[in-house]
């Protein structure tokens, strides 16, 4: 009898699951918003340098029955530098996967904050691209954007973006130093300077670049303290009063997306040169290859920075030097 | 069928306290197990600078019968600075550890790193000499 119950409901169950099973899902196709949206993207990554871009793409749309769209405009918490601007173009990908350009309005002059575009196309939706290029006064501080875009309906729609923290380093790129010629570096001006300028600026000379094919030893390219070992500095005579030592560690690997622009996404920020501790560090760096760089402490302590060698010419003697560089 | 239950559940027992009751592999004061092997030698060295790349000028020379590792850096290397790497025999440990970077500028006094054999047994002390490529 219990075995008969125990079949009879084994049974059932195995058809309750094949019923359960079978079942078709029924699939909710949720109804699209008509009222008017938007969603931004940052574009750009890594540290925010002052001088380079913030790049946002703000997409916006309402339903083509509802209404069309008026206006966008992008304010800034701190007023971006020269060059800021809502691009007037929404863009879309053709089979190629090239980013083609359509013209939809036209920009207004930037006003403090805010930049702005009048859309002079009927459209309904549009994707703009946003280039804040970062301001000096923004350095080291927080920066924010609100978004906003109005329709003809009067509706309108605000998206946040931010806090974005602005770093405090500084950047220069490409400077070319020449053994004899131009070899003086300088952190604190991030420049270069000849033997005679940098007679001139005794104090704020950092490093001497120099070139040396030695038989027997690999030396080539190297970024030696004025006030190193005369050793690793065959051959040079400093000018009067240049003698700092200053720190240096070589690094390999460390192709700085900013001072390489390659295709490493690889990017120093400024907690790198917080974190920094070069105490023990040599004041020399021998033997420096292209995509090599050197850690820089200045001897005053004022400075520390990153040197990237984009590359080096053994036959000219010279090399292209880019920088960045955090005051503490 | 209540007795063969009671014999299955009394085996389990037994199996349950002799796998319990089985010796654990020794381990030593690292958590390191202590094996049968009394080899006791390094097959290789590198040596890293700062930048992590080597300051080899050349393979080291690892004497084995000596005790002793030669290497020969480039010029302008900073021994303060350097990050040594050793390759043991299987099992065998090394002793001081290598936790970071190691000052060799002091070539008087050569530093000297013991090799420890895989039973723990045997320790060999290895002296790593470094000199320094010349113009």
């Amino acid at each position: 009898m219990q075995r008969n119950y125990l079949k009879y409901s084994s049974l059932l169950l195995s058809l309750l699951m094949l019923m359960t099973a079978c079942e078709e899902e029924k699939s909710i196709i949720p109804a699209a918003k008509t009222e008017l949206q938007n969603d931004v993207i940052k574009r750009t990554l890594g540290p925010n340098v002052v001088g380079l871009n913030i790049e946002f793409a703000y997409a916006m749309a309402l339903a083509p029955e509802r209404g069309k769209l008026v206006s966008a405009q992008v304010e800034a918490s701190i007023p971006g530098a020269g060059g800021t601007y809502l691009e007037t173009k929404t863009y879309s990908t053709n089979g190629s996967g090239e980013d083609v350009g359509i013209v939809v309005g036209e920009s207004l002059p930037t006003e403090g904050k805010i930049t702005k575009v009048n859309f002079t196309k009927d459209t309904s939706a549009s994707t703009l691209r946003y280039y804040y290029v970062i301001p000096e006064a923004a350095r080291g501080q927080e920066v924010t954007f609100d978004f906003t875009a109005t329709s003809s309906t009067g509706e309108t729609v605000t998206y946040k973006m931010g806090p974005y923290k602005i770093a405090k380093m500084d950047m220069k790129l490409d400077m070319t130093v020449t053994d004899s010629v131009a070899s003086y570096i300088s952190i604190a001006d991030m420049a270069v300077y000849s033997a005679a300028e940098a007679a001139t600026k005794a104090d704020k000379i950092d490093l001497v670049y120099l070139y040396r094919s030695i038989p027997g030893v690999t030396f080539n390219h190297a970024l030696v303290s004025p006030g190193a070992d005369k050793q690793y500095l065959p051959n040079v005579t400093l000018p009067a009063g240049v003698n700092k030592v200053s720190k240096v560690r070589k690094a390999w690997n460390i192709r700085d997306f900013h001072l390489a622009r390659l295709q490493y996404g690889v990017y120093i920020d400024d907690l790198d040169f917080e974190k920094l501790d070069l105490t023990e560090s040599a004041n020399y760096a021998i033997n420096m290859r292209a995509e090599s760089g050197a850690w820089v402490e200045t001897a005053d302590s004022k400075y520390r920075a990153y040197i990237y060698v984009n590359s080096v010419n053994n036959n000219g003697k010279s090399a292209r030097i880019s920088i960045k560089r955090y005051a503490l | 069928m209540v007795k063969y239950s009671k014999i299955a559940i009394a085996l389990l027992l037994a199996l349950v306290v002799w796998v319990g009751c089985t010796p654990e592999f020794p381990v030593d004061e690292d958590g390191l197990l202590i094996t049968e092997r009394a080899e006791c030698y390094v097959s290789n060295f590198e040596l890293l600078g700062p930048d992590f790349q080597t300051v080899r000028t050349k393979n080291a020379e690892i004497d084995t019968v000596a005790q002793t590792i030669n290497v020969e850096v480039f010029y302008g290397t900073d021994l303060r600075n350097l990050y040594p790497q050793f390759s043991l025999v299987t099992d065998a440990k090394l002793d001081p550890k290598i936790t970071g970077k190691v000052d060799f500028s002091d070539r008087v006094n050569p530093k000297t790193y013991t090799v420890v054999s895989g039973n723990r047994k045997v320790r060999k002390p290895y002296t790593v000499n470094i000199t320094v490529q010349k113009p």
